[in-house]
């Protein structure tokens, strides 16, 4: 039986499409969590339980 | 339903069968029919992930609870991102690297044969109770809207999904899938910008929010801990990451969509892109329940949402006057809401919050006619956004959205008949009972393997749903599993001492552990993941310790 298509292992250096390397893509990701909790904290504080 | 909504709906279907069938076609090798030959671009494969997570209940079930309880399930997803970065930067390059069909066939190359087994078994007992159930859960709610028997839903939703995924394969479930996906997020988009232009004249889309969050609908972020509550901040985050993990790195319904990429480039940047999309996704999910429960401030809801259950008692006594008082109270309500976004003081708001609870007391009282003349337990929590859909929506729009519920549930129902076929025959069928069949041979075996889970799942949905509640004991078992698999992939990935007997200790004690916890405690289950984890990773390491493993170390470095 045919095994897996082979992936070469130069593909885990090929960067992503923004940021420059994964660690910076990372870190967005990141960052960009922190920005939802953010955003839905105000959100919550700003209308639930509205007075 | 209306003629157009039965055109849009049929429509869709057919034309998701119709795309399946064309998009599979080709899958001549087992690689092409597992894995897509590993051709698979990031788009694709992103959307298929979450079009396989986002089940038909997640659809409509995620909308009632915003209804009933709030926002705050929007917090179960908070660990989402940071598990898919984990998931991006350990567990892609291993499996790729590994040349694997199954995420446990990785466990053989690192640890040894009975890992790989067990493990395998885990996730298929598993992954069989719950395709059962995204089977029938929806299967049940839409039965009772579309006036279908439950058995007649289910024979066409799992038929239908059948007949794509056993002809062609990965490639047909991903392509569908990311059909479906176009099909949930119009859907979705639907139902949103109905909700709020459905808002009486002089409830502006502000006043909706502010009577949303007065009644404590809007409660997305709870920075409270307690080990009791299911959804806060923490519990998302710690919790819900660990239950992430285990799905997106140890669940081979998921890694199997990752797998077909054509790089391990486009596989990460798959996980990256619902990283980004998931959250806002679910948020957005749970704010069109909360303005549909603004939507019913001002139009009377049924007392009782689930049709079927109402038409058994509606004739006594006891439920007519149950009903006369939900009516006058409903009323008041009304008025006490239009007071408040009027007045917005504090008198109007006592007075708002008293309907409220006035309101509940009237429907628990219909609840409970329910309950003592069927005998059993009655949630409608699934019934509440497709009652505002089906009522309330125009001519075309309902067929639109219900279609989007359709998709949904064989979006995740063909990636898991996939998966149950592909660790069926790669990790059990090709490992233990024919090992040196030629390609043709598992092919067809893969194929057979296809059809006889869609059979299974078809058969258990219509016995589960007569199991009526018991629907979510099932659902619960199921995810029992999940830390205990992931702490042994932990083992894997990141103890290099770590050896297979280490692995399957591990596991039997973190099982032991969730079974322990589930019996004896009242924690909420999002930390399950993270005490089993813990419990293995600690199991494995005391026991590679002790009896290190005869065989040798295996074949995968762990760098």
């Amino acid at each position: 039986m045919d095994e897996p298509p082979h992936i070469s292992l130069r593909d885990e250096e090929e960067p992503p499409p923004v940021l420059g390397t994964w660690r910076r893509l990372y870190a967005a990701i990141a960052l960009y969590l922190l920005l939802l909790i953010v955003l839905f904290y105000l959100f919550t504080v700003t209308f639930n339980g509205a007075r | 339903m209306r003629t157009l909504d039965w055109a849009v709906l049929v429509g869709s279907l057919v034309s998701i069968v119709l795309y399946g069938l064309y998009k599979g076609r080709g899958s001549s090798t087992v690689a092409s029919y597992l894995l897509a030959n590993k051709t698979m671009p990031w788009w694709a494969m992103g959307l298929s992930i979450m079009a396989t997570q986002t089940s038909a209940i997640t659809f409509i079930g995620t909308t009632g609870q915003a209804y009933v309880d709030g926002m705050r399930f929007v917090q179960f997803y908070f660990g989402l991102p940071l598990a898919m970065i984990v998931v991006s930067a350990v567990s892609v390059p291993f499996f790729h690297r590994a040349g694997v069909y199954t995420a446990y066939e990785f466990l053989e190359k690192r640890f040894d044969s009975k890992t790989r087994t067990l493990t395998s078994i885990v996730f298929l007992i598993q992954r069989g109770l719950s395709v059962g159930v995204s089977l029938s859960a929806p299967a049940v709610v839409m039965s009772v809207l579309l006036g279908w028997s439950d058995r007649k839903t289910i024979l066409i939703m799992g038929g239908l999904v059948i007949i794509y995924t056993v002809f062609g394969g990965i490639k047909a479930v991903t392509w569908t899938d990311v059909q479906q996906m176009t099909i949930m997020f119009l859907g979705l988009a639907t139902a949103l910008t109905m909700a709020i232009v459905s808002l009486p004249k002089g409830v502006s889309f502000r006043d909706a929010l502010y009577l949303a969050g007065a009644s404590g609908k809007l409660n997305a972020v709870d920075l409270s801990f307690d080990w009791n509550t299911r959804y806060n901040l923490w519990s998302g985050l710690i919790g819900g990451m660990f239950l992430a993990l285990s799905y997106f790195g140890c669940d081979q319904s998921q890694v199997q969509r990752y797998l077909t990429g054509k790089s391990i480039r486009h596989s990460r940047i798959s996980l990256m892109f619902n990283a980004v999309v998931k959250v806002p996704m679910q948020f957005f999910i749970l704010l069109t329940g909360a303005l549909v429960f603004v939507f019913f401030l001002f139009e009377q809801p049924p007392m009782l949402f689930n049709r079927a259950e109402r038409e058994r008692v509606e004739s006594t006594d006891e439920y007519r006057a149950a009903e006369q008082r939900y009516e006058q109270t409903f009323a008041e309500r009304r008025r006490a809401a239009a007071a408040l976004i009027a007045s917005r003081d504090a008198a109007a708001r006592r007075q708002y919050l008293s309907s409220l609870k006035d309101l509940e007391t009237a429907r628990a009282a219909g609840i409970d006619v329910v309950r003592r003349v069927t005998g059993t337990e009655y949630n409608d929590t699934n019934y509440i956004f497709l009652t505002f859909v089906t009522r309330y929506l125009p001519e075309g729009l309902v067929g639109v959205v219900m279609a989007a519920v359709f998709a949904a549930a064989m979006g995740s129902i063909a990636g898991e008949l996939n998966s149950l076929a592909t660790a069926s025959v790669m990790d059990i069928y090709r490992r233990h009972i024919k090992r040196q069949g030629g390609d043709a041979h598992y092919l067809v075996v893969s194929r057979v393997a296809t059809g006889f889970w869609g059979l299974y799942a078809m058969i258990f949905a219509i016995f589960v749903t007569r199991l009526g509640s018991l629907i979510e004991a099932v659902n619960l078992v199921g995810s029992l599993f999940y830390g205990s698999v992931l702490g042994v992939f932990v083992l894997a990935f990141g103890v290099k001492r770590a050896n297979g007997n280490g692995a399957v200790s591990g596991l039997l004690a973190g099982l032991a552990t969730v079974a322990w916890l589930s019996r004896n405690t009242g924690i909420s289950f999002l930390w399950y993941n993270v005490a089993a984890c813990v419990v293995v990773v600690v199991v494995g390491i005391l026991v590679s310790g002790l009896r290190p493993a005869s065989g040798g170390p295996g074949t995968v470095e762990v760098k």
